[in-house]
């Protein structure tokens, strides 16, 4: 498979994962904000800033209009997000574009007009009559997408590169919910609930835990559950057999870096409890995880995108990027 | 030729002077193969081809069948305008159509062999050597160079259109990077969906094993022969506006679609870069133009290109196709040669004519077109898409001085033919009002083992009432074409 199509298939369900957690927490977050007694919107909006890391672009957005900017319509729709759920679904699709040979045609004919909703009016007015409306049919729209994915194309090298995305994309999210519960403080009850919500886990907890809804457990569950198929761990357990798939190499032993770190978080999250969590402090926990995540994206590209050679020149000048644009309007 | 009352949709038809692909003369006497064709409009209502060309723009839409627009920030992707009232042509019309296209394409072939090689056509006096080698696409690079099979154009688009009397002539032919299949292909599909029992009834040529004739054309200049040739298509990018085309037809042939990017030259072979490491090209159908094929040979600052594929194609290493060069054949100074090229390699009578063409750089056809601006139209020889063209009749007199400086200036560079006023077909405009607009055709032609054609080609119409310009970006659109069995 050509590398280039590896790389699109890749973020292609990257992104795709991103719009669908996106959706849900945007959701979850809007649901919350009815019962806050507190006027200060922003308050109840800013964890969801610093989840998606996008509390700068969000101020700059804010001072460059004289509106109000609603963080939802910011994360729903603006431009100015590179991480918006729009955007997402727009970047999800220019990949598509790029490989359209090599999906089916129905995942293309879903992603595009997923697209064409999303840039529409229509969709901005459905989200403003009723905005679980729009979450409920990005959410439903992935996955959808996600069964297509399964029944439609070979379950060959591509897809492997389409499930290594979708769960490390998937573990980042999580712990990012999860990450969430350290910006408060001591959490609630209540923000206990929601990040359950945020990853469509409550039900599922309840039946593994069926204790109280407490900071250890959710922990617990969120970052360990072996079962659960959002938990860091399971992901990452998914994760490293698509990666052992795509190498040939069998399990237990690696073959590049992406494999190596994947292997040795999985070991620590195979082998720790809440209680080694606990002592190391949930936020650095969390933060160090986060970079091992990076890094595997990172040396996933480098493996496989990348000829060795050169590694060196990945970053492309801005005006290389137009050269190469208009270039290809001749 | 049958006499029907119109029905409501076509009552105000005006067929006025125009020759016109379906009425004969004014007031309903139609030509036999088009009268169930008015027949099954005669039962439509407004409403309902409303709705019928809404689901398949729509769909045109959601497939993403569409072209991007230059020159837009935003990156607006379009679609290209479809008409539901498709054209018929009759099986008899169509074989001389398909004789004097092969015919065409043998000529053109064995021309551009012969350029880069002894030049007996130049020798022999029949084309100046002047105007090959002074053809914007000329790539003195090919002297000398044995090209696999001998085929240089492999995939060809020759644009055909009908003057008052419905003769065919040709217009122009496109032996570089010729597009428009996949609209060819995509219309029929749309046509299918709308008027499924009118398409079965009538009997229509199908067109849908392109792809498989295209694959097999590319095959057959494998220089690998033996084992199945790795062939790729290499595409400029998602930005170039055929991209849906290039995606389509890699698709459809189970090739991977690569750009200049994915593929690399080491010792004189071409790769393509893969996870599992680098992977042998054999052939390539290229939609790139040469002047961005090698940043080492053409434009140095080609970021689209392969560095060092001229070097593979030279050594025999990789088939591009269509080959290096071909460009001289789109010439519209070369073009006006055609019809001695074939009866100077084939010994034949052309059966497809060109339009009577004037050069400038003939003394008395300069004076000629200098005096008659206002009755001509003026073409640049290596322009196309509607650009660089003066429109005689329709065109101010200080644009008609401004042609006329440029002829004097570079009398190489230009052509003029007179005014053709192309056939007209019944088209559904603004309103849901049905009037003539003009048409042209591009049929496909493939040169493998075999010259083979696609019955039909894609139909162009100028949308513009009164427009004879049908290219897509100055207000164009299409029709499906349909040749019939019988």
């Amino acid at each position: 498979m050509l590398s280039r199509v590896a790389d699109s298939l890749y973020w292609l369900s990257r992104y795709l994962e991103r719009a669908e957690n996106l959706a849900r927490l945007v959701d979850v977050c809007r649901y919350d904000a009815l019962d806050a007694a507190d006027d200060d919107n922003e308050e109840i909006w800013r964890p969801i800033l610093y989840a998606t890391c996008t509390e700068e672009s969000f101020r700059e957005a804010r001072d460059a209009t004289d509106d109000d900017l609603d963080v939802g319509s910011f994360i729903t729709f603006s431009e100015a997000n590179p991480d918006s759920i729009r955007q997402c679904i727009a970047l999800a699709r220019e990949n598509a574009r790029m490989v359209r040979d090599q999906i089916s045609e129905e995942m293309w004919l879903e992603l595009n007009s997923i697209h064409l909703f999303m840039q529409s009016g229509e969709a901005e007015e459905l989200w403003r009559l009723q905005p679980e409306g729009l979450y409920r049919e990005v959410i439903k729209f992935c996955l959808l997408f996600e069964g297509l994915i399964d029944a439609t194309i070979l379950h060959d090298e591509g897809w492997h590169f389409v499930q290594a995305g979708k769960f490390l994309e998937r573990a980042d999210k999580t712990s990012r919910i999860l990450d969430m519960l350290t910006y408060a403080g001591e959490p609630e009850r209540s923000q206990l609930a929601s990040a359950l919500r945020s990853c469509s886990g409550f039900s599922a907890f309840r039946a593994e835990f069926r204790g109280e809804v407490t900071l250890q457990n959710v922990m617990g569950f969120l970052l360990f559950s072996p079962s659960f198929p959002r938990s860091v761990r399971f992901c990452l357990r998914e994760l490293d057999r698509i990666l052992h798939a795509i190498s040939g190499m069998p399990a237990g032993a690696f073959s590049n870096e992406a494999e190596r770190i994947t292997g040795s978080i999985l070991a620590q999250l195979n082998f720790s409890s809440v209680e080694n969590v606990w002592s190391t402090g949930l936020h650095r926990f969390i933060d160090e995880l986060q970079q091992q995540l990076n890094l595997i994206g990172q040396q996933v590209f480098e493996t496989y995108v990348l000829l060795p050679s050169e590694v060196q020149n990945v970053a492309r000048p801005e005006a290389w990027q137009f050269q190469w644009q208009q270039q290809q309007q001749q | 030729m049958g006499i029907v009352s119109l029905c409501s949709m076509f009552q105000s038809y005006q067929k006025e002077s125009f020759f016109d692909e379906m009425f004969a003369a004014e007031r309903g006497e139609v030509f036999p193969h088009y009268e169930a064709l008015l027949e099954r409009f005669d039962r439509l209502d407004e409403a309902e081809v409303t709705e019928k060309q809404r689901r398949v723009d729509r769909g045109f839409l959601e497939q993403g069948i569409t072209f991007t627009v230059y020159g837009d920030d935003r990156g607006t992707e379009r679609i290209f305008p479809f008409d539901l009232i498709p054209r018929i042509i009759p099986d008899a019309e169509w074989q001389t159509i398909e004789r004097g296209l092969t015919q065409r394409i043998i000529a053109l072939n064995l021309f551009l062999h012969d350029i880069y090689h002894e030049g007996r056509i130049m020798k022999d006096g029949v084309i100046p050597e002047d105007v090959v080698k002074t053809a914007a696409h000329y790539r003195p690079e090919m002297l000398g160079v044995d090209v696999p099979k001998d085929i240089y154009i492999h995939i060809c688009g020759t644009d055909l259109i009908r003057d008052g009397e419905g003769r065919y002539l040709v217009l122009e032919d496109n032996g570089r990077c010729p597009s428009g299949v996949s609209y060819l292909l995509e219309n029929r599909e749309a046509m299918k969906r709308a008027f499924p029992r009118m398409y079965r009834h009538y009997g229509v040529r199908p067109v849908d094993h392109y792809p498989e004739l295209l694959l097999k054309t590319l095959q057959h200049v494998s220089p690998r022969p033996g084992q199945t040739p790795v062939c790729v298509l290499l595409t400029p990018g998602v930005y170039n506006s055929a991209y849906f085309e290039h995606t389509f037809l890699a698709r459809k042939m189970g090739i991977e679609i690569v750009e200049g990017r994915d593929l690399i030259v080491l010792d004189g072979y071409v790769y393509m870069r893969t996870t599992k490491g680098l992977v042998q090209v054999d052939v390539i159908y290229r939609r790139l133009d040469d002047d961005f094929l090698d940043p080492m040979v053409f434009r140095e600052d080609s970021v689209l290109g392969v560095p060092g594929i001229m070097d593979a194609y030279l050594r025999g290493n990789v088939a591009l196709a269509n080959g290096v060069g071909t460009g001289v054949a789109d010439d519209k100074v070369t073009y006006a040669y055609v019809p001695d090229m074939i009866r100077y390699y084939l010994d034949q009578d052309p059966i497809l004519e060109n339009v009577p063409t004037y050069l400038a750089w003939r003394e008395d056809d300069q004076k000629y077109m200098l005096e008659n601006l206002a009755r001509l139209v003026v073409k640049a020889a290596n322009e196309s898409g509607g650009y660089g063209m003066l429109m005689g009749p329709t065109s101010t007199s200080a644009e008609r001085e401004e042609f006329a400086a440029k002829i004097k200036e570079n009398p190489r560079n230009f052509i003029a033919q007179p005014v053709v006023s192309l056939s007209r077909h019944p088209t559904i405009c603004e309103d849901h009002e049905i009037e003539g607009r003009h048409i042209d055709l591009r049929p496909f032609i493939l040169y493998g083992e075999d010259v083979e054609i696609i019955p039909g080609g894609l139909t162009r119409v100028a949308l513009r009432k009164g427009s004879l310009v049908v290219n897509s970006s100055q207000g164009g659109g299409s029709k499906d074409t349909w040749v019939l069995h019988r």
